[in-house]
């Protein structure tokens, strides 16, 4: 695959289709000929990603809502954006991840899992999590 | 959603929760059941025996969490048995590890406990 295409998923803003988006996008991956571990590695971003969009749905108590899942697929890597239509935050106010009460634990993945993350919430607007998972991991020859 | 949940009694203290396929947002809610209804059964040390694990997300480490902090408070304890490098990886990447030791058996995990599920 030697030019980038997009794959646009909606799942309704519910536990029960994480399985869904995460499943979908992991067949996506596979067929950019990512290593099972890196495959892996966007299945579990992906599940936590949606998994937060659904956390703050039912904190707002909008469960109606949707989430898009939006995959270009590139040369060289694969870009996945998971929006919400939420009431959005200010990452900056964000609670640092707490381990003893659990919380935070999914962004810490994500950020683990994947070779770029992005967050952006607006409020009012929703929060879009970007993530980019690279084919081939830059080396340091390249990065000079 | 592929998850079974499956828990047993070892001896008075302690109990086991085997947890099958996998265990996310949506599925997570029936592993905490099962491990709180050990817990209120009388159990303070419970051995989470993942080797049949396949998926396990936050909202999983989230549940575990939750439940050793009631083991906790009455003196026990958590312990993960046999997860796949995979889920190893997650605990050690979120550093849970440190508070929910991994082991590979059953048996090393209860090492420490004569009299315990026949290894003491």
């Amino acid at each position: 695959m030697n030019t980038s295409t997009r794959v646009d998923l909606r799942i309704p803003c519910l536990p029960e289709f994480v399985a869904v988006a995460r499943l979908t996008v992991a067949a996506i991956a596979s067929r950019l000929d990512f290593p099972y571990d890196a495959v892996d590695d966007i299945k579990v971003a992906v599940g936590e990603a949606c998994t937060n969009a659904i956390e703050h749905a039912v904190l707002e108590s909008r469960p109606q809502e949707e989430i898009e899942i939006c995959c270009y697929l590139e040369p060289e890597a694969l870009v996945i954006e998971v929006k919400d239509r939420g009431r959005g935050f200010d990452p900056a106010l964000q609670a640092e991840p707490d381990i003893l009460s659990g919380g935070g634990l999914g962004l810490i993945l994500i950020r683990a899992l994947m070779d770029e993350v992005e967050l952006t919430s607006l409020a009012g607007q929703g929060t879009q999590v970007r993530m980019v998972k690279r084919l081939r991991p830059v080396s340091l020859g390249q990065a000079r | 959603m592929n998850l079974r949940v499956k828990s047993r009694r070892l001896g008075e203290e302690t109990g086991v929760v085997e947890i099958i396929g996998e265990v996310d947002v949506y599925s997570a809610p029936q592993a905490k059941k099962v491990m709180h209804e050990l817990v209120d059964g009388g159990a303070t040390h419970l051995l989470i025996d993942l080797r049949a694990t396949d998926y396990l997300d936050s909202t999983a480490m989230g549940a575990l969490v939750g439940v050793l902090r009631r083991t906790a408070e009455r003196g026990g304890w958590v312990r993960l048995v046999g997860p796949g490098p995979r889920i190893r990886r997650l605990f050690e990447i979120t550093r849970l590890d440190q508070i929910l030791p991994i082991f590979e058996t059953e048996e090393e995990a209860l090492a420490d406990l004569p009299g315990e599920g026949g290894v003491g």
